[in-house]
């Protein structure tokens, strides 16, 4: 990731950032800028290049072209899609949620003391998760396990959360508490949220801001949701569900 | 004898001093290995014990190991401590679901091993042995980290090739060198009764590092395996973690492998940490508890060929075997009260 001077609340931003895989774009050149308290829903089809555009922000890829510009020592955490995290640890809840206090080499440093402790024990409260504390993480339910990576977020004293298909595994009545926690925990942190997500009539209530991603149709619309939803590459896209999104 | 760095056509171990009649009758009590290495330096003290226990041949008892406990006690400590820290050490290897990484490592040391005695008979140049084994273990590490974009075999067949590369070119070269084919055979399958004390040594000392090491890397180990993306985006160095953990594979790998084997070396790394990761639900006591494990296997195998009559290195190996049933049998009977 390139930085390059930007001052806060902007947190990020992209210059014509061209996204692909191999050296291939994917997508047109994209310009939009990241402020912190922002709520930005980042929607596409399967294969739209949703993944690709964030691992490309988050700097675990390399841009094809254009500029991604970071704020300096902007903290991000990011909660990835289920299969990113391994269920084969034997970690309890609280172990996940010290992941969070990480930075650079700080794991080599000591246990990390009382303070290191407290955070994780706040974090877990602010989610309410705090009886989930002694709880192996691996047998935990996905609402479960999404509540102490919610903590985990928090524990990390996050400037940017990034959360990739949060409620992928859920039911309607979880998704939508685990859209309430999201919105909770930004406004008492200042969090900026990006959420990839396909649950698009929740999307639009929460978020101020959107992205459309599809790279079949080699396309790129920002705005806020309703700009987006209302957007002919978006009916396109979504067909008739565009309509009941947009009567939700 | 000659230095271990410098075997010679004769042999760099004396096994008649402890298989010939004529010398000292074969060790009644001794596990039923063939090759003895580093007997020529048995401690004076333990000379003695030797010819008065291996002067009858009934079965083997507890009393005529402890009698001999100055002459066992070297290979015991070995076992132990390299099943302790192997075992450690395997946790973080079998979490990464790279458990076979591990045997072709081992097996390439095993390689190395045997190519300096090769160097040593051909060239009269001999590279310690150890130095190679790490330096072959050390390659081979690198050629599985390595992921060419173009490559489109999934890492377990590069495990795979190198694992019977190794392996095949060991016996081939411990087939050009007929008198260290023994010892060739010892390093590949674990047989070596008695561990030389540089060896000992070296485990000691090599394992002692790593531990360490393990301790000051372990909250990063755990992050970069748990969740690669969420550790870089935290700005973890996660490839340096990676590289980090492999190097000390190779290394206690190398050194493990060239004093009790590869098949033990192999068992150790693998077996008590899939008990410990099963027996347990938090990873540091995991940790501990492979290591416990690796420890009672190095030590309790050992005995175990001693009363039984058994190879050492397969001996270790059952015995960590069984400590894994033991744990998926707990596990069940946990599960069901």
């Amino acid at each position: 990731m390139k930085l390059l001077e930007l001052s806060r609340p902007e947190l990020f931003a992209c210059r014509g950032l061209r996204v692909g895989i191999s050296g291939r774009a994917i997508l047109p050149p994209i310009d939009l800028t990241i402020e912190a308290g922002q709520f930005w829903a980042v929607v596409g089809r399967n294969g739209a290049g949703k993944t690709t555009w964030l691992r490309t922000l988050l700097g675990l890829l390399p841009p094809v072209g254009g500029l991604v510009h970071a704020v300096s020592d902007v903290r991000v955490s990011y909660l990835p899609q289920r299969s990113g995290l391994d269920d084969l640890y034997p970690l309890l809840a609280r172990e996940v949620v010290a992941m969070g206090a990480e930075r650079g080499w700080s794991f080599l440093g000591g246990l990390g003391g009382r303070d290191k402790k407290a955070r994780v024990e706040r974090a877990l409260a602010e989610v309410d998760a705090s009886q989930l504390a002694e709880q192996p993480f691996r047998r935990l339910s996905e609402g479960q396990k999404q509540r102490v990576l919610f903590a985990r977020l928090i524990a990390g004293d996050a400037e940017v959360a990034i959360l990739d298909e949060p409620t992928s595994a859920m039911d309607k009545v979880a998704e939508r508490e685990a859209f309430e926690l999201i919105r909770k925990l930004q406004a008492n942190h200042g969090l900026a949220v990006l959420v990839v997500s396909h649950y698009l009539s929740i999307v639009r209530e929460f978020a101020d801001h959107a992205i459309l991603l599809d790279a079949d149709a080699d396309q790129v619309v920002v705005g806020t949701p309703e700009q987006v939803f209302v957007h002919p590459a978006f009916r396109k896209r979504y067909g008739d569900f565009a309509a009941e999104v947009q009567h939700a | 004898m000659p230095d271990a760095a410098a075997p010679t056509p004769s042999g760099d171990f004396d096994f008649d001093s402890l298989l010939a009649p004529s010398a000292s009758p074969p060790p009644g009590p001794a596990p039923s290995a063939g090759v003895v290495p580093g007997a020529a330096r048995l401690p004076a003290a333990a000379q003695p014990a030797l010819s008065t226990q291996v002067a009858h041949e009934e079965k083997p008892t507890w009393h005529d190991f402890a009698s001999s406990w100055d002459l066992y006690r070297d290979p015991v400590i070995c076992g132990v401590v390299a099943g302790a820290v192997l075992g450690m050490l395997g946790v973080f290897v079998v979490l990464r679901r790279a458990v076979f990484v591990t045997a072709a490592v081992s097996q390439s040391a095993a390689l190395g091993v045997a190519l300096a005695f090769l160097l040593g008979i051909y060239l009269g140049v001999t590279p310690p042995p150890v130095l190679c084994a790490f330096a072959l273990a050390l390659a081979a590490t690198a050629v599985l980290a390595w992921r060419s974009p173009s490559t489109r075999l999934p890492r377990e067949a590069v495990v795979g090739l190198l694992y019977v590369g190794a392996s095949a070119l060991a016996v081939l070269v411990g087939d050009r060198i007929a008198q260290e084919a023994e010892d060739i055979t010892a390093i590949l399958f674990g047989t070596a009764v008695l561990v030389r004390p540089e060896d000992l040594l070296a485990v000691l000392g090599v394992s002692g590092l790593v531990a360490v090491a393990l301790g000051l890397l372990y909250r990063g180990l755990v992050f970069a395996g748990f969740d690669p993306d969420g550790a870089r985006i935290q700005k973890l160095p996660v490839a340096r973690i990676e590289l980090a953990l492999w190097t000390l594979v190779a290394l206690e790998v190398s050194v493990t492998t060239r004093a009790i084997g590869a098949l033990p070396v192999f068992a150790f790394s693998v077996l008590p940490a899939m008990a410990a990761i099963r027996a347990s639900n938090r990873l540091s006591h995991a940790v501990l508890l492979a290591g416990l494990a690796g420890a009672l296997s190095g030590g309790l195998g050992y005995i175990a060929a001693f009363l039984l009559r058994f190879p050492v290195g397969a001996s270790e190996a059952c015995v960590a075997a069984a400590l894994f049933s033991l744990a998926v049998l707990a596990a069940r009977l946990r599960r069901v009260a």
